[in-house]
């Protein structure tokens, strides 16, 4: 076989062959979704009425202690300061935009990842640069791992010319398609997973799996489009990370209120794909989930979708004091605070650090805060003509050329990247 | 009469709807304990119950999609739209499903879809924008976009009790800055027709929504070096009311259409269009259109402001336009 049509094809059949002989020989279905988390909480939120309010209401145990840190399988000392060094960046940041905000330095509104910095710094922590990430608005530590900094996102927020976006988008919607390989998200949620499955697929047609990781909400995981994103990932087993954020809220309206499974992991049975749980608060476990499903995905083996559980710790932005959030659920998750967790783990149980250690590593993330603030306060707003260009991509703003590799064409063809230059035919 | 903001009007509306008539219900995302992201629905879960105003997964698509069913079975459903910028995500449902039922199969569809739309908030290309012009171009729904508080209470009545789809476009900017008497009492403002927002002589300017408060200050400056701006404030976008247009042209001969939505394939070309066909002869100089930018909504104020059309605009258009 010499072409790359049949090659495609064997490859399908070894793909299906290996499925197949993996299913059981019975006809009974067992499906198993592994939860890493050391303590399973089984909290639910419902409306009640009362008294002519309606309010929401929790149920649950709320008493239980705060379990360890799972050790990592694949994190060295170094590699987990790291990681927690990007988390206390990401919360830091976030202070000093807060702070921002307060001065009337901001344009809009702030949004906050509290509470889930170990799911965004410890999940793209295991992209390789080369490979892809979609954030959504709350990632805004996944854009720091991917190489972005915090005055980027300050700049955003102030809605300066030096942007990213140079002022046409706020927040966390920015993206890069040369260096850091993050894809802008949009705000309508869910439609970032067809896209990330798209990278995939590209880099596939130039020869390479990669692992390609976005995110989804509680919430977002209700639209279509998250459906359509993940099963066409999974027929073309292309190698999407869908790392499932679930903080029991969306906006006001509690999990509980946005699908009926126990665990959202539960809907990879239904895609024919690995689903696993995470605790949120847990960077190790975070990363070990999204390590080992870039691995798969690496091996070309197609998607995973991994369920990390947390809570919001903060309104859904910074104009909502989220009164409707029952008072006991602040306390109980308070205590499972993600840095706070992997400081001690690192402090005192692994004694990786010393405690000066740990305050000069500290001063490092507020110094860089406070450089980084000076500069996005200090530099200029846009020019209004700036508003105009750029709709289209013209007069060679962009060369378009394969990521990877040039795909393989037939034997025999003469086709290259871009194709030969045609006739202009005008009539 | 009492005071009331834009915003206050339409949930005075929708209250009173649901308080006269049983068919009528809301559903969408977070509009029952935390009274919607604008707060238009607040209060409803503890009057009306969560069977009546429902907290909805995020799933535009199916939260028309079941409106539609639930119209099918006679119920009015109001359907909000956390920003109208999402309407997207249920295109389909709307142009397709809804837009075509009753030509293809004589279903009604006596549904609402409102929420809010526009700029000049600094919102940024996914929550500033103006997508009237999508459903203008799709036959079968009615497209609704009051300037006042007074109109949006009777709108948003007229549109509930209307046997069509209505999708209703709140501009959120004018939610909290404007105010005026609205009556306690149960009236409707009828849909399909336009009103004059200030009497002139020299000149129409035909607009909507936000942009009729451009026009009106613009006319203060202008009434002072001595021209009198007539103002048509649209209130429907679909269907049109050709009959107003026709009839401030015959009065002034003169038309600037503002709007801010992007000026390729805008509603002024439509109106151009009708002048064209129905007031040629009473035409006194060029049709003039002032919109926003073909490019997306820039979140930047500076570059916001650029790409909105502004007060200055319509001053230096009506001075050239009276010079013709
Ligand atoms: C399709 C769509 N509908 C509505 C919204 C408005 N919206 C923005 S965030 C949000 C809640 C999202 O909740 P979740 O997915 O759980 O993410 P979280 O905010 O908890 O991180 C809503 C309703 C949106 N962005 N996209
Ligand atoms: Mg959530």
């Amino acid at each position: 076989m010499d072409d790359a049509e049949p090659q495609m094809a064997k490859k399908q059949k070894e793909r299906l062959a290996a499925k197949s002989a993996q299913a059981p020989g019975t006809n009974q279905r067992t499906y198993t979704i592994p939860d890493h988390r050391l303590e399973k909480p089984s909290i639910t939120i419902r409306q009640v009425r009362k008294a002519g309010k309606v309010s929401y209401e929790v149920t649950g145990d709320l008493s239980a202690t705060v379990p360890p840190i799972r050790e990592s399988r694949y994190l060295s000392k170094k590699q987990c300061i790291e990681i927690y060094r990007w988390m206390l960046l990401n919360r830091k940041m976030e202070t000093a935009l807060e702070n921002l905000y307060k001065q009337g330095k901001v344009v809009g509104g702030v949004y906050f990842g509290l509470g889930q910095e170990a799911c965004s710094c410890a999940s793209a922590y295991a992209l390789h640069k080369d490979e892809w990430m979609g954030p959504l608005i709350r990632n805004q530590g996944s854009t720091l791992v991917r190489g972005f900094s915090p005055r980027d996102i300050m700049m955003q927020y102030m809605a300066k010319a030096g942007s990213p976006t140079r002022g046409r988008d706020a927040s966390s919607h920015f993206g890069d398609i040369k260096d850091r390989n993050v894809v802008a998200p949009i705000s309508t949620l869910g439609d970032l997973l067809p896209v990330l499955a798209g990278v995939a697929l590209g880099a596939r047609l130039q020869g390479r799996n990669i692992a390609v990781m976005t995110y989804i909400g509680d919430g977002g995981q209700s639209t279509g489009v998250t459906y359509e994103g993940l099963n066409f990932a999974a027929v073309q087993d292309l190698g999407l990370v869908l790392f499932v954020e679930n903080n029991l809220w969306a906006y006001s309206t509690p999990a509980d209120m946005q699908f009926r499974v126990k665990d959202l992991a539960e809907r990879a049975i239904s895609y024919g794909i690995p689903g696993v749980i995470v605790d949120g608060t847990d960077a190790c476990q975070v990363y070990d989930a999204a390590h080992e499903a870039c691995e798969r995905a690496r091996r070309g083996q197609g998607p995973t979708l991994i369920e990390a559980k947390m809570m919001r710790m903060k309104g859904h932005a910074i104009h909502d004091a989220a009164d409707y959030v029952p008072k006991p659920l602040f306390e109980y998750w308070r205590k499972r605070d993600p840095i706070a967790r992997f400081e001690n783990f690192l402090l005192n149980v692994k004694k990786w650090l010393t405690p000066t250690e740990n305050r000069e590593l500290i001063a490092g993330v507020d110094q860089q805060l406070e450089a980084d603030r000076d500069f996005a306060v200090a530099s200029p707003m846009p020019e209004p003509e700036s508003a105009a260009g750029g709709v289209y991509c013209e007069h060679g703003c962009h060369e378009i050329k394969p990521k990877y590799a040039i795909p393989k064409a037939r034997k025999g063809s003469v086709a290259s990247p871009g194709g030969t230059e045609a006739a202009v035919h005008l009539k | 009469m009492p005071q009331l903001t834009y915003l206050e009007a339409i949930r005075q509306g929708i209250w009173e709807e649901m308080e006269r008539d049983p068919t009528v219900f809301c559903l969408g995302e977070d509009i029952g304990i935390y009274g919607g992201a604008f707060k238009v629905t607040d209060g409803f879960i503890d009057r009306f119950g969560p069977e009546r105003v429902i907290d909805t997964p995020i799933a535009e698509s199916a939260i028309v999609g079941a409106a539609f069913g639930a119209s099918l079975t006679g119920m009015r459903p109001v359907v909000e739209f956390q920003f109208m910028d999402f309407i997207g995500c249920a295109f389909n449902q709307i142009v397709n499903m809804v837009a075509k039922a009753h030509y293809r199969w004589g279903a009604p569809a006596p549904l609402v879809i409102r929420g809010p739309s526009g700029g000049n908030v600094h919102g940024g290309p996914f929550h500033s924008q103006n997508p009237e012009m999508w459903f203008v171009h799709a036959p079968g729904l009615k497209v609704v976009c009051p300037a006042s508080a007074y109109d949006a209470k009777g709108l948003i009545k007229a549109a509930i009790r209307d046997n069509n789809p209505v999708i209703f476009f709140e501009h959120k900017y004018l939610y909290r800055r404007t105010k005026e008497e609205v009556p306690a009492e149960d009236y409707i403002v009828p849909l399909g027709k336009a009103r004059i927002a200030r009497e002139g002589r020299d000149l129409s300017i035909i607009t909507y929504a936000a942009m009729v408060h451009t026009a009106l200050e613009a006319a203060e400056t202008l009434s002072r070096e001595g021209i009198d701006l007539e103002i048509v404030d649209l209130r429907t976008l679909a269907p049109l009311d050709r009959e107003a247009i026709v009839a401030t042209l015959r009065k002034t001969g003169k038309v600037i259409i503002l709007h801010e939505h992007a000026r390729t394939g805008g509603l002024a070309g439509e109106i151009a269009a009708i002048i064209n066909e129905d007031a040629f002869n009473h035409l006194d100089g060029p049709i003039v259109r002032i919109a926003a930018q073909d490019s997306p909504v820039p979140f930047s104020p500076p570059q916001e402001e650029y790409f909105l059309p502004q007060v200055s605009d319509v001053l230096r258009e009506a001075r050239r336009l009276r010079a013709y």
